[in-house]
């Protein structure tokens, strides 16, 4: 058997499960497990969010490591969840490497992702629906819907306009989202500016990074742990930082 | 009937986050209903720190019980229906005391908002640790064979 090709798929599915936002001990575990239903012994797995160290122990005593280094990852769930199902069903079928191999390069081109129009909905439906949740009424709703769509217009289709600096571009969007909602209390839409805005930075809340980070120092991955609440805590200080434009200008009116 | 009608919104916000972090099919109705589940433990208990951890754990139960009947990862289902409950207002507030410098008022609005955040994802944890431990045991008296969350 090839044990170089085994490797590099075992790697790139632990790569892409954590690109879809899987904890530290579901991509450590996943990698393992495909290993070790190879037959393989003498298996080591780390890993923390942005870098997966593998290292096997071939049956000739010869050993091999691979080290991924992960850029940007965001939250995917349909990724993840293909990805799972395709680690099952190699730990059943436990195919020759190279039909794994290419069980995993078909799968990245042709798994389902929204269109933007619908990931659009997506951004006008949560802010307009928090404003219930916060106290808020009908016209609120609208107006925080408004600003989220603006916001999601933002993130999807203003990568080049605003970089790709993830500070700023929370920053950025922040900002835009509370001085919309600011000019729509003023133009007379909404009525309540405090629950508008709320609503609106909901979607920028590092609420997934926040419980992931709580979920991994419990299960006992304090390094990664502490990188997504360092990850968190930036977040939130980049919406801060936006927020606190529109309220210097919500002042001064 | 307000109950209701937040309970419904909750459920729709989940959906809303579904399509925005790409979960398709039945997914969507699940988040939703997780959301939905999780708001109506908050409400009923008066939002208070308790039943956040409430909230959080009936979220979690559902989420694993769901997770293991679709054979998918918990991961997304988990951690989109909890987003409705995640302190928002708290954040918001306690940045604009310290902007505006009433340092007593940021540091109790943070110190409450950070301990909402951690009863929320200590509930989330307790409850799906004790599923984990107890679901072998069902299963194995079912005499089923288990996998993976």
């Amino acid at each position: 058997m090839n044990y170089d090709k085994l490797l590099n798929v075992a790697t790139e599915l632990g790569c892409q499960l954590m690109a879809g936002g899987a904890e530290i001990y579901r991509v450590e575990e996943s990698v393992f497990r495909l290993l070790s239903s190879y037959g393989l012994e003498g298996i080591e797995v780390f890993a923390i969010p942005n870098c997966l160290i593998v290292s096997i122990t071939t049956p000739l005593e010869h050993p091999v490591t691979r080290m991924r280094r992960i850029s940007g990852h965001g939250t995917d769930i349909e990724l993840l969840e293909r990805c799972n199902d395709l680690c099952r069903r190699l730990c059943q079928e436990t195919p020759p490497p190279e039909v794994a191999q290419a069980q995993l390069a078909a799968l990245l081109p042709q798994y389902r992702r929204y269109s933007r129009q619908k990931a659009l909905a997506g951004y006008f439906l949560v802010p307009a629906c928090f404003t219930p949740l916060y106290g808020g009424g009908i016209r609120d709703g609208i107006c925080a819907g408004l600003a989220g769509f603006a916001l999601g217009l933002c993130l999807l289709y203003g990568q080049k306009l605003i970089g790709g600096n993830r500070f700023f571009r929370t920053a950025i969007c922040s900002a835009i989202g509370s001085l919309l909602a600011l000019l729509l209390v003023q133009v007379g839409l909404g009525q309540n500016l405090d629950t508008i805005t709320i609503s609106v930075l909901m979607l920028l809340v590092p609420g997934m990074a926040l419980t992931n980070a709580m979920r991994e120092i419990m299960a006992g991955d304090v390094i990664s742990s502490i990188s997504r609440t360092a990850e968190a805590i930036l977040t939130g200080t980049a919406i801060a930082l936006g927020t606190v434009i529109a309220l210097a200008i919500g002042q001064g009116l | 009937m307000n109950l209701l009608w937040q309970c419904l919104c909750a459920c729709v916000v989940c959906m809303g986050f579904a399509l925005v972090f790409n979960m398709h099919d039945l997914g969507i109705l699940i988040c939703g209903g997780g959301g939905a589940i999780g708001w109506l433990v908050y409400c009923t208990g008066n939002k208070t720190i308790f039943s956040a951890f409430a909230a959080a754990a009936a979220i979690a139960l559902f989420s694993e019980s769901v997770a293991r009947l679709r054979r998918c990862p918990v991961t997304g289902y988990l951690m989109i229906s909890l987003l409705p409950l995640v302190p928002g207002s708290g954040i918001y507030y306690a940045m604009r005391h310290c902007v505006l410098g009433e340092y007593d008022l940021f540091f109790s609005t943070l110190l409450s908002t950070v301990g909402m955040a951690a009863s929320l994802a200590l509930g989330a944890m307790l409850a799906s640790s004790v599923f984990r431990s107890v679901f072998p045991r069902i299963a194995q008296h079912r005499n089923t064979k288990n996998s993976s969350p």
